[in-house]
């Protein structure tokens, strides 16, 4: 949508993992637990179906932060959820 | 009076035989109704845009007199042609005649002298109303345009009424003046939508489209006189409808209440939705008030901060959060920032 600003847009973060693939680390901060992890698989329908594996996770500085990693990728996103 | 006839083949329907052109049942490679008016404005604007005064009153076609452009473009009619095929591409149909029919059977390539069957299209009356005079005309042996001018005024009257009376004035070269439109501003507002959209979301994007056409700022401050609801539609294909507004107005509530019902008619789901003003009225502060009283002073006060704001920091200073699918398990799909609506 051109010249539309959406809300709790993803944001590209760096994440390390562990070889289950469960963040240790994200943009160089340390995980200190995963609260939550779940699977959202959404528009199966179209030719661009979506496929996200979140985390809730508890940082070791203290913050709360989501982040989820698409299915077939190893690309990792950072979303307020 | 000389004018010119400017057709665009893949957007006009044709009635020349041997010709083809024009939206149609079984021609895929050409635009829906809803592209090819959009690609007929943009050729209109073209012509608008050498100083051409252009009636256009069928999609793919216009008209435009050539007296009064020449000193422009070197004191000929050759030099309007000219600037006027830069301005429209190479792609159309172009001539000039003395009358719009004349110029019209130029520029479409009807083989001389015309057959009757030329004035389908050019009476301005129903297609089947047409077809029955020019297969009349045929029956009888009346085959060319110049046959028909032949005939008098009485025995055309008496034979085929009004209508033929209209065939027979065109042939004559006795035409109407041309009325060209008043060249108005293009304000158009767009919307993707993710998917297939339909009901409750569709509404959402409406008023989107609503807050963003009012917070323009081509739109200057004036009232609108009417709008044109657009949408792709997901299954393929378009669909338009326009919707006048009774008095002008730039409040967002009247244009939403006067649009919600239209979305109702959509045939399907939509891949995107569209809204483009269709004229402009005076300036919102000219227009009378109905009622004035409980919380009208403060939202009045509102507006004019709202635009104070807006004029002094662009359209998207002020964001409201539009609420679009709450319940979607993406929360990138939960809100969007749309402009701030304009308070009147």
């Amino acid at each position: 949508m051109p010249g539309l600003r959406r809300l709790y847009a993803p944001q590209r973060a760096r994440v390390r993992t562990d070889s289950a693939g469960t963040p240790l680390e994200v943009d160089a901060v340390a995980v200190e637990a995963v609260r939550e992890e779940w699977l959202v698989e959404d528009r199966w329908w179209t030719p661009k179906p979506l496929r996200r594996h979140y985390f809730e996770l508890v940082m070791a500085d203290g913050r709360a932060l989501t982040v989820f990693r698409l299915a077939g990728a190893q690309r990792w996103y950072r979303q307020r959820a | 009076m000389e004018i010119a006839c400017v057709i665009d083949e893949r957007l006009a329907i044709s009635a020349c035989p041997g010709r083809s052109g024009g939206p149609r049942p079984g021609r895929a490679e050409l635009p829906d109704p809803v592209e090819a008016a959009a690609a007929s404005e943009a050729m209109v604007r073209a012509l608008e845009g050498i100083g051409a005064a252009v009636e256009s009153e069928r999609t793919g076609e216009a008209f435009f007199a050539l007296d009064g452009m020449r000193g422009l473009y070197g004191g000929s009619s050759r030099g309007v042609l000219e600037a006027a095929r830069r301005g429209v591409g190479n792609g159309v149909l172009l001539a000039a005649g003395p009358t719009r029919l004349a110029a019209y059977l130029t520029a479409a390539k009807w083989p001389r002298p015309a057959p009757i069957g030329a004035l389908r299209t050019r009476l301005g009356a129903p297609e089947r109303e047409a077809e029955e005079l020019v297969g009349a005309l045929e029956r009888l042996g009346v085959e060319t345009l110049a046959a028909l001018a032949r005939l008098s005024a009485d025995q055309v009257a008496d034979r085929f009424g009004p209508l033929g009376l209209r065939a027979l004035r065109l042939c004559r070269g006795e035409e109407e003046p041309l009325r060209p439109r008043v060249p108005h501003e293009d304000l158009l507002e767009e919307i993707e939508l993710p998917e297939g959209t339909a009901g409750h979301q569709l509404d959402r994007a409406l008023e989107l489209l609503v807050d963003r056409l009012l917070a323009a700022p081509q739109r200057l401050g004036r009232t609108l006189l009417g709008l044109r609801l657009g949408a792709l539609l997901a299954g393929g294909g378009s669909w338009s409808v326009e919707q006048g507004l009774g008095r002008p107005s730039a409040s967002a509530r009247v244009l939403r209440n006067v649009l919600l019902p239209r979305l109702g008619d959509l045939p399907g789901p939509a891949s995107a939705l569209s809204l483009r003003a269709l004229g402009f009225g005076p300036p919102a502060s000219d227009q009378l008030e109905l009622s004035v009283g409980g919380e009208e002073p403060r939202r009045r006060r509102l507006g004019a901060a709202v635009r104070e704001v807006r004029a002094a920091q662009g359209a998207e200073a002020l964001l409201k959060i539009l609420p679009v699918e709450a319940a979607s398990r993406v929360p990138e799909r939960w809100a969007l920032l749309t402009p701030y609506p304009e308070l009147l």
